[in-house]
């Protein structure tokens, strides 16, 4: 269902939309993040490239399982703490970062179900805006089988038309936040679907930077894991673990006990992010470990990306959003990793 | 709401003996379920335990599913969690989940002859699916099992180890001499090269140390083993056991979930990273 809204009723239309709990990007200081919309009128669609993806608000940094409780002669007690229903909209998802989620959507899936994902993911209605222009210098959507204007993982896609919005409703959901507020809602005339085209097209070339040929990086990967290639790529490696904290796709986690008080003994089964990026990630309590250092654990990062991934979902689990080129503080870049691997060897 | 797996079921730990003390201490824990809640696994399979307010550690399960009175882990004191569980006593509660992973394809092992190789508290592992195997019997061939520790103090299950000389045959090999050891001294590749199981109808199942596992693989295939007669278990650093967190992988193979069992003709395939 195609309509158009006008730039000034988003807020009225965000009104209507009160029974849920509200996400937008919001500015602070330098950075553009998600928060909780209090007012309606402070929505500003007009930003650049969130610092996380909406990703955090699906799949938080810190999780509790269950809270813990033991009386010195109790069995102890285990309260479940499963998200609480609290129907959600994210407005503001950029095309990448609602792909991310299909992704990660492979990862809590299958067949263990992760109950904390999938409580919030079933309840969070996804509002994204097609990226007229690039968002971060270092997008490469167009490389990882994405656009600027896909709808992947979406529930609504709005593209800037000016001073309205083209309004695209791509799911149940979508429809139904759109009834919400059907005054406010009217049908395209022609030449908005033909501005809407023309907007598409033109974000497309607006792209600069991209992977030529990744299908060849995958089989390439296969032959590469005893190339001293990742010795020297990983030589300026600081073992931050910024690309994997700011990756929309990475889902690697820890989980670990936080206690309160010992007697009685009370605290928390926590999960939280974690990232491959760091020698205790793997580390055996022997000592042992498995990927002892950063050459080891960068290979770990671009094979998990673009060949373990591939092999075990058939995607790419990158979406070209650039924050890992932007954030390295040493500029390690994925793009030029990978067409170093393209073009490897024989 | 749908099952959630991180949810531990609390366990009596209703046995505990000590197999081995010192700096590499092992104990033996034998636990029982507070309330009945179908958990059933298959020989090769482990388990997440946990202790409230210390986490939770991968451990593999040592009896067998022949074994419906009880749950047994036999554990080596190493990190936080396992030093916590050697300070449990008899009565306490701890937390189990799973099981998790593959498991001995032993239905597709009927008719063979099984040779077990352990080393150290890798006897653990073998543990359940060598006394599956004993309980099947008249399933399989001949049974073996060559099984080393760093010295006799070392060696785990004695009493059940003297048991099972009546059983089947049993290669003890300590790696340095004592006064009155009177088994094999030697590491224990080398006591399959002094023993020679012969490979025809065979499969031999190892679990140990990754260095032992490396020579003993070498060792069986200079006596004509073929790589599908070979099978091991990996271990590698776990957290949710259910190919999520994303730790234990060797390539696209997540150790928890689509290990631990391996064939060695799919493990050579695999990146080497355990």
């Amino acid at each position: 269902m195609d309509k158009i809204l006008l730039k000034k009723a988003l807020p009225q239309w965000v009104k209507k939309l009160q029974t849920y709990r509200i996400y937008a990007p919001a500015k602070d200081e330098d950075i553009w993040t998600y928060e909780a919309v209090n007012t309606p009128e402070d929505i500003d669609l007009e930003f650049l490239i969130t610092a996380l993806s909406p990703k955090k608000i699906i799949f938080p940094q810190r999780e509790v399982y269950f809270e813990f409780n033991k009386d010195d002669n109790d069995n102890p007690d285990i309260k479940e703490t499963i998200p609480e229903d609290e129907p959600t909209i994210v407005f503001g998802v950029r095309p990448c970062d609602a792909k991310a989620l299909t992704l990660t959507d492979l990862v809590f899936g299958g067949d263990f179900e992760d109950v904390y994902y999938w409580k919030r993911r079933n309840q969070t209605i996804l509002v994204g805006l097609a990226c007229n222009t690039p968002p971060s210098t270092n997008c490469f959507c167009l490389s990882v089988e994405g656009s600027p204007h896909s709808k992947e993982g979406l529930d609504i896609l709005l593209t800037d038309l000016g001073d309205k919005y083209y309004v695209e409703s791509l799911t149940k959901n979508g429809v139904k936040l759109l009834n919400l507020a059907k005054n406010l809602f009217t049908p395209p005339k022609a030449g908005d679907k033909k501005d809407l085209q023309k907007i598409h097209a033109e974000s497309e070339k607006k792209i600069k930077k991209q992977i030529k040929n990744l299908k060849k990086v995958p089989p390439k990967l296969k032959g590469m894991w005893d190339s001293s290639f990742w010795d020297e790529e990983a030589m300026s490696c600081l073992r931050c673990g910024i690309c994997t904290y700011m990756c929309p796709t990475c889902h690697c986690f820890d989980i670990n006990d936080e206690v309160h008080s010992h007697t009685p003994l009370t605290g928390k089964r926590i999960r939280t992010w974690d990232t491959c990026q760091f020698p205790d990630f793997t580390m055996h309590s022997s000592g042992h470990n498995p990927r002892p250092d950063k050459a080891s654990r960068l290979r770990q990062r671009i094979m998990h990306k673009f060949q373990y991934f591939v092999e075990r979902y058939q995607n790419y689990q990158c979406t070209g959003c650039g924050r890992c080129i932007t954030n390295c503080p040493v500029g390690i870049d994925i793009i030029e990793v990978l067409d170093k691997v393209r073009d490897y060897g024989p | 709401m749908d099952h959630n797996t991180y949810i531990p079921k609390l366990a009596k730990i209703i046995e505990i003996k000590e197999e081995v003390s010192g700096a590499r201490a092992i104990k033996t824990f034998r636990t029982q379920f507070l309330e009945d809640n179908g958990f059933s696994h298959r020989s090769g399979q482990c388990a997440m335990l946990s202790v409230f307010g210390k986490g939770e550690a991968m451990i593999s399960i040592s009896s067998s599913p022949l074994e419906k009175d009880y749950l047994q882990f036999s554990i080596l004191k190493m990190g936080r969690v396992t030093s916590a569980l050697h300070e449990t006593q008899v009565g306490d509660i701890i937390g189990i989940r799973g099981p998790y992973g593959n498991s001995f394809p032993i239905d597709k092992w009927k008719g063979k002859n099984l040779i077990f190789i352990g080393g150290g508290i890798g006897l653990a592992p073998l543990w359940s699916v060598l006394n599956t195997a004993l309980g099947k019997k008249q399933d399989f061939g001949n049974l073996s099992l060559f099984y080393g520790a760093r010295t006799s103090k070392d060696v785990v299950f004695k009493q059940e180890l003297e048991e099972l000389k009546n059983k089947m045959t049993v290669h003890l090999s300590i790696d340095v001499e004592e006064p009155d050891w009177k088994e094999y001294v030697g590491f224990v590749p080398l006591n399959i090269l002094d023993k020679k199981p012969s490979p025809k109808n065979s499969i031999t199942i190892t679990c140990g140390p990754p260095i032992m596992i490396k020579f003993v693989i070498q060792n069986l295939q200079a006596l004509g083993f073929k790589d599908e007669q070979i099978y091991t278990t990996v271990e590698n650093k776990m957290k949710c056991g259910i190919g999520k967190c994303g730790r234990c992988n060797i390539g696209m193979h997540y150790v928890c979930k689509d290990g631990p069992v391996y064939s060695w003709a799919e493990l050579k395939n695999l990146p080497q990273e355990y």
